[in-house]
C-alpha cells in the first residue's frame, strides 16, 4: 500500500506504538520494584478473596444476634469479638469488605466509562457536548463532594446501586476533564496527518489510538478514586445513610460502636483499621503506579 | 496592594460569587424538588386539612415557577427560608450562628494542616532520601488513607483512656459544647482530627516543591553570598517553595467542608456539618438548600481569599 | 611581584553518578595574583565551571572536592570548616552567575538581596545598609538608584540585572570577583557594557576577577591572561596576547580558529571543531583531545601530556605544540 495516506496511516501508527510499548514496559519494571505497592497488591488479592470467600461462608452468620455476651472482647471462639448486639464481628468484616470493594471498583467502573465517553465526545468534536460538560463541571467544582452525595442519597433512597451511583455522580467530572485534555493534546499531534490520511480513517485511527494513549493517566486516577469511593461510602455509612442493616458496612460498625469506644474499643478498631489498611493499600498502590508512569523518571 | 485594579478585580469576584450562589440555589432547588420523593409530602399525613394549611404556609401549593421565584429573590436579600421542620426558625440566622462554630473548628484544622503539613515537608525535603525523609512520606501516606472518624476514634482513645488519668481529663469531654464559643481544648481534638488527613497532602506538596526550589539559581547565589544554611532555606527557598502551596488551600477548604460533616456529628459541635447531617436524615429541605447555598458562598470566598493572598506572596503577580 | 591571592594546587572534583563517577575537574592548578584578571575558557561540559564553584565550595551532592589545595591568602579553602566558608562567601571571594533572573529571587527585592549580602558579614546594620546598597547600585551605572533599589528583580532589564548581581557581589569589596559567564544570558550592545563596567570595576576597585566564558572574544576584551580547560584540565595558559597570536595547544588554535574575522578571505570556511565533547567518566586513553586533533602523533594516543613551558610565561599540555605542527605541515593560518 504505497499510497500517501496509507504510509502515513503506518507512520502513526507505528509510532504511537513504540512510545506505548516502551512506556508500559518501563513502567512495569519500575512498579515491580516498589516494594510498598508489591505488598499492598498482595493485601488487596487477600482481601478479594476474603470478600468473596464471605459470600459463602462465615464463620457465623452476620445477622445472628445473641452469640454471647454483648460487647465481649476478642476470644477463641469469636476471633474479633462481638459487637453492643451481640453478633460475631469476624463475619460482619468480611462482608463489610465485600460492601466496599463493591462500590470502590463499582464506582470507578461507572465513572471511566462516562467519564472516558464524555471526555473524548468533548475534547474530539468539540461542540455542543463539551459546552454542556464544561459548564456542569464548572458547576459543581465548588461544591464539596460529599454533600452532594449525601443528598442524592437521601433523594433517591438508600440501596447500593444507588450509593454506586451517587458517588460515581461526584467523580465522573474529574475523569472526564482528564480524558479531554489528553484527547484535545492529542487531537494536535496527529490530526494535521491523520486529516490527509482522509476523513473517516482518520477518526477511527484516532480513537484506537488516543485511548490507549490516556489509558496512563486514566488508570492513575482510577486507582485514586477507589480508596476515595470507599472512603465515601465509609462516611456516608457512618452517618447513617449507608447501605442499610443488617448488611455490615464497615462505617456503619464504627458508627454502631462508638458510643462504646471506652469500654469495648474493639467494636469500633476492627472496622476503623480494616479500612485504614484496605485505603492505604489502594493508595500505596496509586501512588507506586503513578511513580513508574510517570515519564520523568529516570529509569 | 489595594491598587484600583486590585479593588476592580475584587468587586467582579464578588458580584460572580453572588451569580455562583443563586446558580447553585438554584440547581439544588430545582433537584429536591423535581426529584422522585417529594418528601415532605410523604413524611406527615395529617389530616387533609392540616396538610393543605401546612402547603399553603411554606408556599408549596404555588405552581413552581413561583415558589422559585419567591425564593431567588428572597435569596438575594439575605433570607433563606424557614425550616421545615421545626416552624419559625428562620434559616439565615440559624446557619450564621453555627457558622461561626465551624468556622472556629475550621480554622483549627486549617493551622493544623498547614503548620504540620509545611513542617513535615520541609523537613522531608531538607533530608532527601534520608530515613527521615521515607519515614514523612510514608506517614503522610498512612495519615490521608484513615478516614477522619477513625483518627477521632484514636484520639478518643488515646485521651479518653490511655492517657486519661495522665491528662486529668484534659482534651477528652463527653458532653457537648456550652455556649457559642468553644474553649480551646474543646477546639483542639477535633480540629487536629479533621486537619490531619489533609496536613500529609500539604506535606507532599511541600516536599515536591522544596525538592524543585532547593535546586534554582538563586538558593545558589543565596548560598555564594555566605548566608547561613537556615537564612538559605527559610527566607529564600522556603518562600519560593510556598507558592505552589497556597494553591491547595482552595480544595483544603472544601475539604474541611466535607470532614466537618462527620467530624461534628462525632464531637457533637453545634456547626454547619451537624446541621447538614441532621438536615438530611430528618429531610428539611428548605435547611438542605440554604445549606448548599451557604457553603457555596463561603467556598467561594475562600478562594477569593487565595487569589488575593497570591498578591502577597508573590511581587509577580498582580491584578 | 606580590603574593598571589588565590593559589589551586592540583584541585580535583569528581561527581558520584549511578552511571559512573565523572571527573569533572581533574588536576586544575592555576594562580591568581592581586588585581588581576583571568579568563578561564572552553566549552560546555569542560570543567570550568565546576572549578569556579569548588573555590568557593559549592558543589553539590553528589559532587565533592576529592584532592587538592585552594589556597586563599595562604589559607587552605578545602580544609576549612563549614562556618569559615561561609565567612570568605561574600566577603573575600564573591561569585555571580550566568542567568540573572533565575539568580536573583524573584520575590524578594533587588535592594534586599544586596542588604542580605552585607548584613551577612555585619557589615553595616539597618538604614546604613540600605544607603550602601543604593551606593552599589549607582557604582554599576543604574539610574535612579534610589527608587530602584525597592524594585523586584522582573521588574529589571537583562543588563541592569546582571548590574544588580555584579553590585551584590561587590558589596563587601571582595579580593576575588568571580564571574560564571555573566554575560552569556545578554544581547550583544549589553554584553559590551557590562564588560566595560567590569572593566573598570578592576581598574578602580583593584579587584581580582575571575571570568569563566566559552566566548574567546569575550576574553580578548576584559582578561589580561587565559586559562584554556578541555575534559576536566588545563590544556593552556599564558597572557592573553601572546596566546592570541601564538596559541601552542590544537585545541586553543581550532577555538581562535572558528572566531569568523573581517581581515580574512573570503573564502576561508568557517571552521568548527569536529567530534564530541569527551565522556568525563571514561576519559579517552593518552591526550584527552586526540580523537578530535588533527595534529595528532603516535605518541599522543598513549601517553597524558602535562603542562609543559613552550615559551615565555605559556605553558601547554601537548606533544607536538602548533609550532611544530605548522611547521610540518606547512598549514596556512587564520
Amino acid at each position: 500500500m504505497a499510497t500517501a495516506p496509507g504510509i502515513a496511516e503506518k507512520y502513526i501508527e507505528e509510532t504511537l506504538a513504540h512510545e506505548q510499548t516502551s512506556l508500559w514496559g518501563d513502567a512495569w519494571r519500575r512498579l515491580r520494584r516498589n516494594r510498598l505497592a508489591l505488598v499492598s497488591s498482595v493485601f488487596l488479592m487477600l482481601l478479594i478473596v476474603v470478600a468473596i470467600v464471605a459470600q459463602f461462608w462465615t464463620p457465623y452468620s452476620y445477622y445472628a444476634q445473641g452469640l454471647g455476651p454483648i460487647y465481649q472482647g476478642p476470644t477463641a471462639q469469636h476471633w474479633l469479638g462481638l459487637d453492643q448486639s451481640g453478633r460475631d464481628i469476624l463475619s460482619r468484616i468480611m462482608l463489610g469488605a465485600q460492601i466496599s470493594l463493591k462500590v470502590g471498583i463499582g464506582t470507578q467502573l461507572v465513572v471511566i466509562v462516562v467519564g472516558v465517553v464524555v471526555g473524548l465526545v468533548a475534547g474530539f468534536y468539540r461542540g455542543f457536548v463539551d459546552t454542556v460538560s464544561s459548564t456542569t463541571i464548572n458547576i459543581f467544582y465548588g461544591i464539596p463532594d460529599l454533600l452532594v452525595a449525601l443528598t442524592l442519597v437521601l433523594l433517591l433512597g438508600r440501596s447500593l446501586g444507588i450509593i454506586i451511583f451517587a458517588i460515581a455522580f461526584t467523580q465522573w467530572m474529574t475523569m472526564a476533564r482528564l480524558v479531554r485534555g489528553q484527547t484535545l493534546a492529542l487531537r494536535e499531534r496527529e490530526f494535521v496527518e491523520a486529516a490527509r490520511s482522509g476523513g473517516a480513517k482518520a477518526s477511527k485511527i484516532i480513537f484506537r489510538h488516543i485511548l490507549p494513549n490516556a489509558l496512563g493517566p486514566l488508570i492513575v486516577q482510577a486507582t485514586i478514586g477507589v480508596p476515595m469511593a470507599i472512603l465515601f461510602e465509609a462516611f456516608l455509612s457512618f452517618l447513617g445513610l449507608g447501605v442499610p442493616p443488617p448488611t455490615p458496612s464497615w462505617g456503619a460498625m464504627a458508627a454502631d460502636g462508638f458510643h462504646a469506644i471506652r469500654i469495648a474499643p474493639h467494636i469500633v478498631l476492627a472496622p476503623a483499621i480494616a479500612l485504614s489498611l484496605t485505603l492505604m493499600a489502594f493508595n500505596f498502590l496509586g501512588d507506586g503506579l503513578r511513580d513508574a508512569l510517570d515519564p520523568r523518571q529516570k529509569r | 496592594m489595594f491598587t484600583r485594579g486590585a479593588l476592580l478585580y475584587i468587586g467582579q469576584r464578588l458580584v460572580l460569587i453572588v451569580f455562583t450562589a443563586v446558580a447553585v440555589s438554584s440547581v439544588v432547588f430545582l433537584g429536591v424538588h423535581r426529584l422522585p420523593g417529594d418528601a415532605l409530602l410523604n413524611e406527615r399525613r395529617p389530616d387533609p386539612a392540616a396538610e393543605a394549611a401546612l402547603l399553603h404556609y411554606y408556599h408549596l401549593d404555588l405552581p413552581l415557577p413561583e415558589q422559585y421565584v419567591r425564593y431567588v429573590s428572597g435569596l438575594l436579600h439575605g433570607d433563606l427560608g424557614e425550616s421545615y421542620v421545626n416552624r419559625g426558625v428562620q434559616i439565615t440566622p440559624l446557619l450564621l450562628r453555627e457558622a461561626r462554630v465551624s468556622a472556629e473548628v475550621g480554622t483549627a484544622a486549617i493551622v493544623f494542616t498547614i503548620g504540620l503539613g509545611v513542617l513535615l515537608g520541609v523537613i522531608a525535603a531538607v533530608r532527601q532520601n534520608t530515613w527521615v525523609d521515607y519515614l514523612a512520606t510514608t506517614t503522610s501516606i498512612i495519615g490521608y488513607s484513615m478516614p477522619n472518624f477513625v483518627i477521632a476514634s484514636l484520639l478518643f482513645l488515646l485521651f479518653g483512656v490511655a492517657l486519661y488519668s495522665w491528662t486529668g481529663g484534659a482534651l477528652y469531654y463527653n458532653s457537648g459544647w456550652t455556649g457559642n464559643y468553644g474553649t480551646l481544648d474543646q477546639i483542639l481534638v477535633p480540629g487536629f482530627a479533621l486537619g490531619f488527613p489533609y496536613a500529609s497532602i500539604v506535606a507532599r506538596l511541600t516536599r515536591a516543591s522544596m525538592l524543585e526550589v532547593i535546586r534554582q539559581d538563586y538558593v545558589r547565589t543565596a548560598r555564594a553570598k555566605g548566608l547561613t544554611n537556615r537564612v538559605v532555606i527559610v527566607r529564600h527557598a522556603l518562600r519560593n517553595a510556598l507558592i505552589p502551596v497556597v494553591t491547595i488551600l482552595g480544595p483544603l477548604v472544601i475539604g474541611i467542608v466535607t470532614g466537618s460533616v462527620v467530624i461534628e456529628n462525632i464531637f457533637g459541635i453545634p456547626g454547619l456539618g451537624k446541621e447538614f447531617a441532621n438536615s438530611i436524615l430528618n429531610r428539611d429541605y428548605n435547611i438542605v438548600i440554604g445549606l448548599f447555598t451557604f457553603y457555596a458562598i463561603i467556598i467561594a470566598l475562600a478562594n477569593l481569599l487565595v487569589d488575593l493572598l497570591y498578591t502577597v506572596i508573590d511581587p509577580r503577580i498582580r491584578y | 611581584m606580590s603574593q598571589p591571592v588565590l593559589q589551586i594546587k592540583d584541585l580535583k572534583t569528581q561527581f558520584f553518578t549511578d552511571d559512573g563517577v565523572v571527573q569533572a575537574v581533574d588536576g586544575v592548578s592555576f594562580d591568581l595574583n592581586p588585581g588581576e584578571t583571568l579568563g578561564i575558557v572552553g566549552e560546555s561540559g569542560c570543567g570550568k565551571s565546576v572549578t569556579a564553584l569548588s573555590i568557593l565550595r559549592l558543589v553539590q551532592e553528589p559532587g565533592r572536592i576529592v584532592a587538592g589545595q585552594i589556597l586563599f591568602k595562604g589559607d587552605d579553602i578545602v580544609k576549612m570548616s563549614d562556618d569559615e566558608v561561609r565567612e570568605i562567601r561574600g566577603k573575600d571571594i564573591a561569585m555571580i552567575f550566568q542567568d540573572p533572573l533565575s539568580s536573583l529571587n524573584p520575590v524578594l527585592t533587588v535592594g534586599f538581596q544586596i542588604e542580605e549580602a552585607i548584613e551577612a558579614h555585619g557589615k553595616a546594620p539597618g538604614k546604613t545598609a540600605l544607603s550602601r546598597a543604593v551606593a552599589l547600585l549607582k557604582q554599576v551605572r543604574i539610574p535612579a538608584a534610589e527608587s530602584r533599589v525597592h524594585d523586584y528583580p522582573h521588574q529589571f532589564s537583562g543588563g541592569m540585572r546582571q548590574r544588580a548581581m555584579i553590585a551584590m557581589g561587590l558589596a563587601n569589596s571582595p579580593s576575588i570577583l568571580i564571574a560564571d559567564e555573566p554575560t552569556t544570558a545578554l544581547d550583544v550592545t549589553v554584553q559590551a557594557q557590562i564588560l566595560e563596567l567590569l572593566r573598570d570595576l578592576n581598574r578602580d576597585l583593584k579587584t581580582a576577577i575571575i571570568l569563566i566564558t566559552h566566548n574567546m572574544g569575550v576574553v580578548a576584551s576584559l582578561c589580561t591572561r587565559v586559562l584554556v580547560m578541555y575534559a576536566g584540565r588545563v590544556v593552556e595558559q599564558g597572557p592573553v596576547e601572546q596566546i592570541f597570536k601564538d596559541p601552542q595547544h590544537p585545541y586553543t588554535w581550532s577555538l581562535l580558529q572558528s572566531i569568523p574575522r573581517l581581515d580574512s578571505d573570503r573564502h576561508d570556511r568557517l571552521l568548527s571543531i569536529e567530534g564530541f565533547p569527551p565522556d568525563l567518566i571514561r576519559p579517552p586513553r593518552g591526550c584527552r583531545f586526540n580523537p578530535r586533533c588533527q595534529f595528532k602523533i603516535d605518541r599522543c594516543l598513549h601517553d597524558d601530556p602535562a603542562l609543559m613551558n613552550v615559551g615565555p610565561d605559556q605553558d601547554a599540555a601537548c606533544w607536538v605544540t602548533m609550532r611544530r605542527a605548522l611547521a610540518s605541515n606547512g598549514e596556512r593560518r587564520g
